[in-house]
């Protein structure tokens, strides 16, 4: 109900130092460690192509039947669209809860979500073994809806391919309407007043499908049953895994920010990035209840303080995930730039730790199996990564994404 | 509360109660799907009974499963000589496995093929219902199906389903019980020559009641006096009689709830319509009220500073 | 694959001079036991496949075989060493004299007939004329092709030539050996001979291949009194032979099988395990891949004559792809390989760790968490210090579009 204020000056309300979107103009795209990327993009690529048309996965992955789900899916899929929920975290927090502070930046969350979405669809497409046939999507008749998987696979596509595209669809029009070519601006002046009328109805159901299928990933490792270590299983794993994408979108949003920031030279709103820092410690301190409550409630308390490598491996995760949490409900620490970033790097270290370790390190199905990516694999997901930061890159120098101060 | 005014406020508490009512309804009209109740065998479910006790190893059941299946016999280990296989694998549907006990020499055969659960996690979390249970409660697999994501082998409880990693079409391989052959045979290679019975096959119902007769004619024979199977994870429609502790055998201790129970949260109609729904009214509400928040301010900042909005 | 069993070839009358079998043994003052045991080993040699041997007892084998007349048996030497006509000498029960003289009539043989010559001649013709479109025409060792067949002549006439005469009018030509059967030791290497066997020569003769370097006689004693007692052939396999004696592998009965499926393997001539009779595979054994009923059919009526039983590995001698083709030590492939003796652990180890791999990700590990530390460092401490990071003099000059890039 805070909304309520009314906007009485500029400087208080709404506008703060980031006022706008404005494209990194005249910096050079062709960098060299824009070519570091794009290397291992070509690199993941090539490989990706050889694995989907050169056959079998055997020679690409070191996936076994017991371990059957390799970095790709427990990694580019289950983890990193937890990075890329910034869409959903921001777009939470400034439409729905109305901190129209966050506005400036959600162009920067919805192009970081679009890319790690893109490439853990990528991921998802290089894994599976006979991807031929989704084209069973096209016949409801054969949906499994109990499905985890069908959930994620119908969901996320969506998600990614219809509202994420057109969240970011303004920004491109935008730009558009600077080609200075009269067609050019004739179809936007057709166009864009219709994605104004429409923006509320689609964007409100943006916010229903990640929540859908962010909780369906969570869910994928219920299926798992004893298999997942009881310090992670749990039928909360859901719920828990949508919250902790909360935290690590506002987290990767945070450190999106600031490292453009760091790397294009620009200030930094300490206000904004306060703020989303802050609604980030909420949320893990929620999750931390949920996660919390959820072991004692089970009664796995013991094993968490067993001592043994997965109690360990709990403590350090919970640690990890803990610290920035109580760090930033210190409103001094909030404004201090570095303890921001050391904080946002850690709360995304956290929950990425959280979301892969029940797929990977706590996923044990007996003694004697094992599993570590092979390098085919390494290269492709590690290319997946530079995809979305060398995109990312490339799009912030010709599309107004990241924000800046109105003055310069 | 200045700017939210009362009759505001009513509609929007309005727009959100009418949302959740059709939600509320849609989640009435799903509540008999949603109801957790246990999910019980058909009436017709075949399964079969392996008896630890006496299985002597001879592997005929190996050989005839491969026969039958056509199934090229895995000699990888063995170089050529023999079928070898380590474990299931994308070429064997049936392994017999031999558990020693080196402190005690106790020794004990295992057989391991499908356990064609109740209610299967690989059939539930099956996205296009490749795996499905078809007649008598029968888990098969349908390549038209299948995307080859390898859910089932996270999924199985007991590391059934094997994926062909070498195969540019790969398939899913587990038993499916001969479910080809069985019409002509009347039961799967594995007990049709099966020389001490230690595996036969059946109607559930019957061999659950001949595992107990064996139990109670045979008193302290048998691990716990326990058929596992009967509730393992909901129930399996194979059974196993052990007189060595059953996890001994690879055969893990399971709770009595069926693994996919756990991710039911509703029928079809809760998830994915009265939720989502509810969620978008809910969402939409707060949205179009905080859309002319943001309205406002546009035509504030162009009038103050002559900026175009940013969407 | 199976050819079904031929029909009557023609009436198994000869001569008057053969009779019946049963006739003859009794003149001869054969024992009705002699007959028996040999009836009771065709049995054990034709344990399916062979209509004559599907009887109940011995005795009524041995009834049907007395019987028959004797067929008119026409035996022509080629490219050969008369191993072939040798294992047929060696068999013990019933003896040569007996064979020969009762159980068929051998009306040419060039090793054990007497007459030579112009002699041999004449008898060739006398029974080719006598049994005209009846008798049996036995064809041993291969014939040579090349150069119009100079390579072999017999009174002047090149093999080709014999064998076109005498198994035309023959009612069923039988080639024993392998030679006979497809070439042989003739044929192999360079085949300078151009060897090749009777099959390839004739087209419209029914013709039984009993292959073997030598065959076990009695699979040819099978053939002929098949066909003396009922004027059928038995039935034949793709490469022609009779499938009573060729229709399973000599790896399915062999008596070391045992040991190979425990894994028990004799890896040199005169090793321990050789010594204690261990499966030879290793030493190139052909027993997987050779269709023959060597393993319970051993030669010369002596328990374990036959090549596994005295510690020779089996050479594949009645494969036409093996013997003469492959050599003698190679290991063959398991076409259809059955389960060890020995058993999977209850949970196997599986899964690979590659070392480059663990570097890459400690590689990339180590690189963000050195990236992530060192831009950190380049952030102000100080609280609400909006300036642009990483620039020591604090100036925000850079602002939105001041950034030098990457």
């Amino acid at each position: 109900m805070a909304r309520a204020k009314p906007l009485a000056h500029p400087h208080e309300s709404v506008i703060n130092r980031w006022q706008r979107g404005v494209a990194v103009y005249e910096a050079p795209v062709l960098t060299p460690w824009f070519v570091v990327f794009l290397a291992m993009f070509v690199a993941g690529t090539v490989i990706a192509a050889f694995r989907l048309l050169g056959g079998s996965l055997a020679p690409f992955a070191a996936m076994t039947d017991a371990y059957a789900w390799g970095v790709w899916k427990t990694f580019n899929v289950m983890a990193l669209t937890a990075l890329g929920s910034g869409a959903l975290a921001v777009g939470l927090a400034s439409w729905v809860l109305g901190r129209h502070h966050l506005h400036t930046v959600m162009r920067t969350a919805l192009v970081t979500s679009f890319l790690f979405y893109a490439t853990g669809l990528l991921g998802l497409l290089t894994d599976v073994g006979r991807p031929w046939n989704f084209w069973n999507m096209l016949l409801p008749w054969r949906w499994n809806t109990e499905s985890a998987l069908w959930e994620v696979a119908f969901a996320m596509p969506v998600y990614c391919a219809a509202f994420l595209l057109y969240e970011n669809g303004p920004m491109v029009v935008e730009r558009l309407w600077h080609a200075r070519s009269d067609r050019v601006r004739g179809w936007v002046r057709t166009w864009h007043p219709r994605i104004r009328k429409t923006y509320p109805f689609v964007v409100a159901g943006a916010y229903v499908a990640p929540i859908i299928h962010q909780s369906s990933l969570g869910a994928l490792m219920v299926l798992a049953g004893h298999k997942v270590h009881p310090l992670w299983q749990t039928d909360l794993l859901p719920l828990l895994y949508l919250v902790q994408a909360l935290v690590c979108g506002f987290g990767a949003v945070i450190v999106v920010l600031m490292t453009s920031c760091l790397v294009w030279r620009r200030p930094l709103d300490v206000k904004v990035l306060g703020e989303l820092a802050d609604l980030m410690s909420w949320t893990t301190l929620a999750w931390l209840a949920l996660r919390l409550g959820d072991v004692v409630v089970r009664g796995r308390l013991g094993d968490a303080f067993a001592l043994d490598a997965f109690s360990l491996l709990f403590l350090a995760e919970t640690a990890v995930i803990a610290t920035p949490a109580l760090l930033l409900r210190s409103p001094r620490l909030r404004a201090v730039p570095r303890a921001l970033y050391a904080s946002a790097l850690l709360a995304c270290l956290g929950g990425l730790a959280y979301r892969f370790i029940p797929t990977t390190l706590a996923y044990a199905p007996g003694k004697g199996s094992t599993y570590f990516p092979s390098v085919p694999e390494l290269v492709i997901t590690l290319g997946l990564v530079a995809t979305v930061v060398g995109a990312f890159s490339l799009v912030v120098k010709r599309f107004a994404v990241l924000p800046a101060p109105l003055e310069s | 509360m200045s700017l939210l005014s009362r009759r505001r406020l009513l509609r929007t508490v309005g727009t959100g109660l009418s949302t959740a009512a059709v939600g509320g309804a849609a989640a009435v009209a799903a509540a008999p799907a949603a109801a957790a109740a246990p999910r019980e065998a058909p009436a017709d479910a075949v399964g079969m009974l392996y008896d630890a006790t006496k299985c002597i190893g001879c592997k005929a059941c190996v050989a005839e499963c491969t026969k039958v299946n056509d199934l090229a016999p895995d000699t990888e280990l063995s170089g050529g000589l023999w079928q070898m296989p380590a474990d299931l694998n994308p070429q064997t549907k049936n392994v017999i496995k031999l558990y020693a006990d080196e402190a005690t020499g106790r020794t004990s055969f295992v057989k391991r093929q499908c356990m064609h659960c109740v209610d299967p996690a690989c059939v539930s979390g099956c996205p296009f219902n490749a795996l499905a249970k078809g007649p008598q409660g029968i888990v098969g697999w349908d390549g038209e199906r299948c995307i080859g994501c390898r859910y089932c082998e996270v999924s199985c409880p007991f590391e059934i389903p094997k994926f062909e990693w070498k195969q540019f079409n790969p398939r899913i391989v587990k038993c499916e019980l001969c479910r080809h052959v069985l019409a002509r045979d009347g039961q799967p290679g594995c007990t049709r020559v099966c020389p001490t019975g230690a595996v036969v096959f059946g109607r559930r119902d019957l061999l659950l009641a001949d595992a107990k007769a064996r139990i109670a004619t045979s008193p302290g024979v048998y691990h716990q006096d326990r058929v596992y199977g009967e509730k393992e994870a909901g129930g399996t429609q194979v059974l196993y009689l052990s007189h060595v502790p059953f996890e001994k055998l690879g055969l893990p201790t399971l709770s009595e709830r069926a693994i996919p129970a756990g991710t039911r949260h509703g029928g079809v109609l809760v998830k994915f319509v009265a939720f989502p729904v509810v969620l978008y009214g809910v969402f939409l509400r707060f949205f179009r009220r905080n859309w002319k928040v943001h309205e406002a301010e546009v035509a504030r900042v162009k009038a103050e500073q002559g900026l175009e909005e940013q969407l | 694959m199976t050819h079904t069993e031929t029909g009557p070839l023609a009436a198994t009358e000869t001569t008057d001079r053969a009779g019946t079998i049963g006739d003859a043994l009794t003149r001869s003052g054969v024992s009705r036991r002699a007959l028996l045991e040999f009836a009771g080993k065709l049995m054990v040699a034709a344990p399916a496949g062979l209509a004559l041997a599907a009887k109940l007892s011995p005795d009524a084998v041995a009834e049907e075989i007395a019987k028959a007349r004797r067929p008119s048996v026409i035996w022509l030497h080629f490219q050969d060493c008369t191993g072939c006509t040798e294992t047929l000498l060696r068999t013990s029960k019933p003896d040569l004299g007996d064979l020969l003289l009762n159980l068929i009539s051998l009306d040419y043989h060039e090793t054990v007939m007497a007459a030579s010559g112009k002699q041999a001649e004449a008898a060739l013709h006398d029974a080719m004329t006598a049994n005209a479109g009846k008798y049996v025409c036995v064809v041993e060792g291969s014939i040579p092709t090349k150069d119009q067949g100079i390579y072999m002549k017999l009174a002047g006439r090149p093999a080709l030539d014999v064998l076109a005469d005498v198994a035309g009018k023959a009612a069923a030509v039988i080639a024993i050996g392998s030679c006979a059967s497809w070439g042989g030791v003739p044929s192999s290497g360079i085949n300078p001979t151009g060897a090749v066997g009777v099959d390839a020569l004739l087209k419209d003769k029914p013709i039984v291949n009993v292959p073997g370097c030598p065959p076990n006689p009695y699979t040819f004693l099978g053939v002929v009194l098949q066909y003396a007692t009922a004027g059928t052939l038995p039935a034949l396999d793709a490469e022609k032979r009779p499938l009573f004696a060729f229709d399973r592998y000599i790896h399915d009965h062999c008596p070391r099988r045992a040991h190979f499926d425990a894994g028990r393997f004799a890896r040199q001539f005169g090793d321990e395990g050789h010594r204690h009779g261990w499966c030879l595979y290793p030493l190139g054994c052909k027993g997987p891949i050779t269709h023959a009923g060597c393993s319970t059919r051993h030669f010369n009526e002596l328990p374990e004559v036959w090549p596994i039983g005295i510690g020779a590995p089996c050479v594949g001698c009645t494969e036409r792809a093996v013997a003469f083709k492959t050599p003698i030590f190679d290991k063959s492939a398991v076409p259809a390989p059955t389960p060890s003796a020995q058993y999977p652990e209850i949970r196997p180890e599986t899964g690979t760790v590659s070392p480059v791999a663990t570097g890459i990700v400690g590689a990339v590990v180590g690189a963000l968490v050195g990236a992530a530390y060192v831009a950190s460092k380049r952030f102000s401490t100080v609280p609400g210090d909006e300036r642009v990071p990483g620039e020591p003099d604090g100036s925000s000059g850079g602002g939105a579009d001041g950034g030098k890039g990457v």
